[in-house]
């Protein structure tokens, strides 16, 4: 479920502009949402092994190229498939729970 | 003061501590053997060394030298593989790993223990099998066993060919039941290094090198043939 969810947030992070690893942990950590960046890097190959992603070398200022990130066509639409689920998920939820006052 | 290493982690160049080395270097063989199986692996390892790069560079901020500290700091923003969670260990691999431990303890194996023989090893060998603390007990015993009218002697002579003798250090390991691993065998290197010094001041002592000669070489032919013969019969000896 979680995982789900990180997917769907690093995708629509990266939908935004090309973006490096660093750029996304930061964003991501703002949301609260991971810890630790070595949980970054296997999905970011994950995405990219599936089409969703892809990146290019960019040289840096400071040492070797680094990898920048950016959204394929497909992983367009897989991004706005997740929305749409994510969305009625949140509906649902909401729908079920809207009654229970928190104690 | 400590010894400094030069490494290249993901493209960049460091000087690094000893002590810090030692524990950047355990932390990328974790991350290794955790994403061992997992689709691109490579990438995902040469990620995350390059990020670790960076992180150091950052936080040397001109300093010449990476630190314990450094490296404590970037393995708490990495995170140990135990955080990610994200990719469960391959169970397969998890699987051969347990199967590995369980022959591990039931590894103990008999020997003779040519270390401590009066005649071929044969009681000090089954005395470590049984964790008899020592053999002379079982010594005295057979010999009551023999005296009293047993066959202890054929019994004796039988096992003697049917027992490897313990050789390697590994062998002698496996004879008291513990595990082979590099700091077990270096104990045992060094108590055989021990053992034949004092075996070599008791042969310049107690011999004289002329006379004996001739019975020593025949004793080394005996002890050829009884390896001849022990070897086809070692197979399916394993306990």
């Amino acid at each position: 479920m979680r995982k789900g969810v990180l997917e769907l947030c690093i995708l629509s992070i990266i939908s935004e502009g090309e973006a490096y690893p660093s750029d996304i942990i930061n964003k991501l950590k703002e949301a609260e949402l991971i810890v630790v960046e070595g949980t970054l890097y296997p999905l970011l190959t994950r995405l990219k092994n599936a089409n969703l992603l892809h990146y290019t070398w960019k040289e840096s200022t400071s040492g070797p190229p680094r990898k920048y990130f950016h959204i394929t066509e497909q992983g367009k639409e897989f991004l706005n498939g997740l929305l749409g689920t994510w969305n009625q998920l949140v509906h649902a939820v909401s729908e079920s729970t809207k009654n229970y006052q928190q104690q | 003061m400590n010894k400094v290493f030069n490494i290249n982690l993901g493209g960049y160049p460091f000087t690094i501590d000893e002590d810090a080395y030692e524990r950047l270097s355990n932390y990328l063989t974790t991350i290794h053997n955790h994403f061992r199986d997992s689709e691109g692996y490579e990438e995902i390892t040469g990620d995350i060394e390059a990020r670790m790069a960076e992180l150091f560079q950052d936080q040397l901020n001109g300093r010449p030298i990476v630190t314990n500290k450094d490296v404590q700091n970037a393995i708490a923003i990495m995170g140990t593989p135990e955080d990610f969670g994200a990719e469960p260990i391959n169970e397969r691999v998890f699987e051969e790993e347990e199967k590995d431990k369980i022959r591990y303890k039931t590894g103990k194996r008999l020997f003779r223990n040519s270390e401590d023989e009066v005649v071929g090893g044969v009681c000090s060998g089954l005395s470590a099998y049984f964790g008899i603390q020592d053999p002379v007990w079982l010594r005295i015993a057979w010999i009551i066993f023999t005296i009293s009218g047993g066959i202890g002697i054929p019994i004796y002579i039988i096992l003697w060919i049917i027992i490897p003798k313990a050789e390697t250090a590994g062998d002698r390991l496996s004879m008291r039941g513990e595990t082979i691993n590099v700091s077990n065998i270096g104990k045992i290197i060094e108590e055989e290094i021990d053992s034949f010094s004092e075996k070599m001041e008791n042969f310049g002592n107690e011999f004289d090198f002329s006379s004996k000669k001739k019975e020593l070489e025949r004793l080394d032919l005996n002890l050829n043939e009884a390896v001849e013969l022990e070897t086809p019969l070692r197979k399916g000896f394993h306990c």
